[in-house]
C-alpha cells in the first residue's frame, strides 16, 4: 500500500477547481464579469467627462469666425470642448433652431454688439468661451480703429500656470482605479468565500464528509479546499486584470497603465494573502450550518466583516485609512487603494502584509479546530461556543 | 489483525460504549450485532478514527494505530455519503487518489469495481441519478477502490435486495479474503451466513464474543427426539435428561449426565424412532438471550 500523506492537499485542491470550473453559474459568473469589465471601460472612453461639442446657429460670416475663436477659448476652458457654426438664413430662423433644440445657441449681431440666445439656459462654458471670442476679436478691431497698440496695452496682464503636482491630473483615473479594486476585492472574496463555506457544508449535508475524515487529516482537507478555491479567486483576477488591460490599451488609454499598473501588482499580492485570511472563517461558517439554508445564517458576521473596510474605503478620512489599512483583511481592501491614489510607505506595506501572514495562518488553524468538532454532527446549525467546547476527543 | 482495547466513550454523563475489546483476525469476517443505540456505529467511528476515545485504544498488527495506517483502511460509515453531483468513475477515483493510489492505478481500480458491479455505462452518470440500490454499491466501492488493508464497514446490506446483497457477498468474498473484515448488521441471517467469528454489544458493553460455532454450540446439549407414532412424554421419567418441551411425539431435551448414545438408545428400547438430532442455537436466539 502506498502511502503519500503529502500531496494530498493537491487532490482536493484539483477536485475544488474542476468541480467550479464545470458548473455552469460559475462560468456565466466569470463571462458577466468580463462583459461588464469591458463595458465599464469602453463607456469611459466613448462619454469621457467633459468632451462635448456645442452647436451654435449664426447668420453671418463674421459671428461663425467668432465661434471659430470661441472653440480655441472653450477647449482651453475645458478639455476636449468645441464649439461649432451653424448657417441660418435669417435671425428668426436662428432662433427657432435653439427653440427646436437643434443648436444649443445662436449668436446674433445686434445695433450695439452681440447677443446670446438660448433655450432655457446657456450653458457656462458655452456663454463664457464666446463672451471672451467677441471681447477679444472686437477689442482688436476697436483698438486697430484708435490706433492703439493693443500687445501694449495688454503688457503684464498674462497670468501663468504652474502645477506642482502633475500627477493630480490623473486625479480622476487614480480614484476610479481605486474604487474598482475595492468593489472587485468585495465582490470576489464574497463570491469564493461564500463557494468555501457552502462546499464544505455540501460535504456535511451529504455525509461524505465521514469518509473523508477517515482519509484525510482535517487541516489538510481544509488547506486543499482553501488553496483550491484561492486558485479559482485568483485564476478570476487575473483574468480581470487581463481584460482590463486590454480593454485600456485597446480604446487607446495606454498612459493609464502608467498611473494604476503598480497598484494592479500590489493588488494581486494583497488580495492572496487577504483570500487566504478569510478562507478560514469562511469554512468556520460552512462548518457550522448542517444545511445549504442555514449558510445565511452562518454567514452573516463575515459578510459584515468584509462590508466594513469597504465603508471605511468610501468614507473614512486619510488618518484612520492609514492606520485601518495596515490591519488583516482591511489591508486587502485598501493598501491596493491607497497605492492607486498616491505613495504609501514601504513600512506600512511590510506590516500590512505580515500582519495579514499571521491572520491567515491563525484563522484556518481555528477553522481546522471547528471543523473537526462539529464534523459528525450533522443536519442542524451549530453555536460558534458550542463548537468550540465540544472537544473531539 | 485490528484490535479495540477497553475503548470508551462518554458523552456528558452518559457512557455509549463502555470498555469494548475485541480482535478482528486476517481472513476472517467478524459479524458485529448489537440493538439499536447498543453503540456501534460509535465503536466503528472510534476505530476509524472520525471520533476519539474517551479511553482505551486501537491496535493495529499489536501496536498504536497510526493515521497512516488508518487511512489503508477501507470504511463504510453507517450515514452513507458521497458526493451527489460527481460523476461515478471520476468519484472513485478522487477516493481512490485520497488514499494514496496514483491517477493511473485510481482509475484501473475504479473502472474494474465499476464493472463488477454492472455500472460501466454509468460511469459518467451523475450518483443523484442512480437508484439507492445501486448509490449502495458506489459506497461500497468507494471503501474498497484502494485496495484496503482492512475493512470496517457499518450496516453495508441495509437497504439491498437480496440480488444486491449476493452480488456484493461476492465482492466482498473475492476483494476481502485475507484482511479482517468487520461489519454490523441487523440482518442475523446474514451474519450467520457470513461470519466467522461474533462480537455482540449490548447497552455499550461487550456481551459475547468469539466464533459463530462456539457461541452456537454454547450451554447445555440439547437433542431433539421424533418417534413414529409414539408418545414423546416418557421422556419426561428419564433419568439423566430435563426435558425442555413436548409436543405429540417429539420433544426437546437437554443432557443432564447422560450420553447421546444412552438417550439414542433409550429411544429405541422404548419405540420406533424417527429423528434423534443435536439442536444448534440459532443465532436470533443467542442474541436475544445476551441482550436480555
Amino acid at each position: 500500500m502506498s502511502a503519500r500523506t503529502t500531496g494530498l492537499w493537491r487532490v482536493v485542491a484539483a477536485r475544488e477547481v474542476s468541480t467550479q470550473v464545470r458548473s455552469k453559474a460559475f462560468r456565466l459568473s466569470v463571462a458577466a464579469l468580463v462583459l461588464g469589465l469591458v463595458a465599464i471601460v469602453v463607456a469611459v472612453t466613448l462619454f469621457p467627462d467633459g468632451e462635448e461639442t456645442y452647436d451654435v446657429a449664426v447668420v453671418d460670416s463674421a459671428s461663425s469666425s467668432l465661434v471659430d475663436t470661441g472653440s480655441g477659448i472653450a477647449g482651453t476652458l475645458e478639455e476636449g470642448t468645441e464649439l461649432r457654426s451653424k448657417s441660418y438664413g435669417d435671425a428668426a430662423g436662428a432662433e427657432r433652431a435653439v427653440r427646436d433644440g437643434d443648436v444649443d445657441a445662436a449668436l446674433l449681431a445686434t445695433d450695439d454688439g452681440y447677443e446670446l440666445v438660448g433655450d432655457g439656459e446657456v450653458e457656462p462654458v458655452l456663454g463664457e468661451a464666446l463672451r471672451a471670442a467677441v471681447s477679444q476679436s472686437v477689442t482688436a478691431e476697436n483698438a486697430a480703429a484708435q490706433d492703439v497698440d493693443l500687445e501694449a496695452l495688454a503688457a503684464g496682464t498674462q497670468v501663468g500656470q504652474r502645477l506642482l503636482d502633475p500627477d493630480a491630473e490623473d486625479a480622476g483615473l487614480r480614484t476610479g482605479a481605486s474604487f474598482v479594486f475595492v468593489l472587485l476585492f468585495y465582490v470576489t472574496a464574497l463570491t469564493f468565500g461564500m463557494q468555501i463555506a457552502s462546499s464544505v457544508t455540501q460535504e456535511k449535508e451529504s455525509r461524505v464528509v465521514e469518509i473523508l475524515a477517515a482519509a484525510v487529516p482535517i487541516r489538510t482537507l481544509l488547506w486543499g479546499k482553501v488553496i483550491g478555491t484561492s486558485v479559482l479567486a485568483i485564476g478570476q483576477t487575473v483574468l480581470l486584470a487581463a481584460v482590463g488591460v486590454v480593454a485600456l490599451l485597446a480604446t487607446g488609454n495606454a498612459h493609464a497603465l502608467g498611473v494604476v499598473g503598480p497598484a494592479i501588482g500590489w493588488y494581486v499580492v494583497f488580495f492572496v494573502l487577504g483570500f487566504v485570511a478569510l478562507a478560514g472563517f469562511w469554512s468556520i461558517a460552512g462548518s457550522l450550518a448542517g444545511r445549504q439554508q442555514d449558510l445565511g445564517a452562518t454567514t452573516a458576521p463575515l459578510q459584515m466583516i468584509l462590508f466594513a473596510p469597504y465603508l471605511v474605503s468610501v468614507l473614512a478620512g486619510e488618518g484612520v485609512k492609514t492606520v485601518v489599512s495596515m490591519l488583516p483583511i482591511v489591508s486587502t481592501m485598501m493598501m491596493p487603494s491607497r497605492l492607486a491614489e498616491g505613495h504609501v510607505p514601504l513600512w506600512q506595506l511590510g506590516v500590512a502584509v505580515l500582519t495579514t501572514v499571521g491572520a491567515a495562518v491563525l484563522f484556518v488553524r481555528v477553522g481546522a479546530a471547528v471543523y473537526e468538532r462539529t464534523l459528525l454532527q450533522t443536519g442542524r446549525r451549530i453555536g460558534l461556543r458550542e463548537a468550540l467546547s465540544d472537544a473531539r476527543s | 489483525m485490528l484490535e479495540a482495547r477497553s475503548l470508551s466513550r462518554v458523552y456528558g454523563s452518559t457512557t455509549v460504549v463502555d470498555d469494548v475489546s475485541f480482535t478482528v483476525s486476517p481472513g476472517r469476517v467478524t459479524g458485529f450485532v448489537g440493538a439499536n443505540g447498543a453503540g456501534k456505529t460509535t465503536t466503528m467511528r472510534m476505530l476509524m478514527g472520525v471520533l476519539g476515545a474517551s479511553a482505551g485504544e486501537v491496535l493495529w498488527n499489536g501496536a498504536p494505530i497510526t493515521a497512516e495506517a488508518r487511512r489503508s483502511f477501507g470504511y463504510m460509515p453507517e450515514e452513507r455519503g458521497l458526493y451527489p453531483r460527481m460523476k461515478l468513475h471520476e468519484q472513485l477515483v478522487f477516493f481512490a487518489r485520497l488514499h494514496g493510489l496514483a491517477t493511473a492505478d485510481a482509475a484501473a481500480r475504479a473502472a474494474a469495481l465499476l464493472g463488477h458491479f454492472g455500472l460501466e455505462e454509468r460511469r459518467d452518470d451523475v450518483l443523484d441519478d442512480l437508484s439507492l440500490g445501486n448509490q449502495q454499491r458506489v459506497q461500497i466501492a468507494a471503501a474498497l477502490v484502494h485496495r484496503p488493508a482492512a475493512l470496517v464497514l457499518d450496516e453495508p446490506f441495509s437497504g439491498l435486495d437480496p440480488t444486491a446483497v449476493d452480488s456484493m457477498i461476492d465482492l466482498l468474498r473475492t476483494e476481502a479474503g485475507d484482511l479482517p473484515l468487520l461489519f454490523s448488521s441487523h440482518q442475523l441471517d446474514l451474519v450467520e451466513r457470513l461470519c466467522d467469528d461474533l462480537v455482540v454489544l449490548s447497552r455499550g458493553r461487550v456481551v459475547a464474543s468469539g466464533t459463530v460455532a462456539a457461541l452456537r454450540d454454547r450451554g447445555a446439549d440439547r437433542y431433539r427426539v421424533v418417534h413414529d407414532g409414539v408418545e414423546a412424554s416418557w421422556l419426561r421419567d428419564l433419568r439423566g435428561i430435563t426435558v425442555d418441551d413436548v409436543d405429540g411425539s417429539t420433544a426437546v431435551v437437554s443432557l443432564d449426565g447422560l450420553s447421546p448414545s444412552e438417550l439414542v438408545s433409550a429411544a429405541v428400547a422404548r419405540g420406533p424412532v424417527q429423528e434423534v438430532a443435536r439442536v444448534r442455537q440459532p443465532l436470533s436466539e443467542i442474541f436475544r438471550e445476551v441482550t436480555r
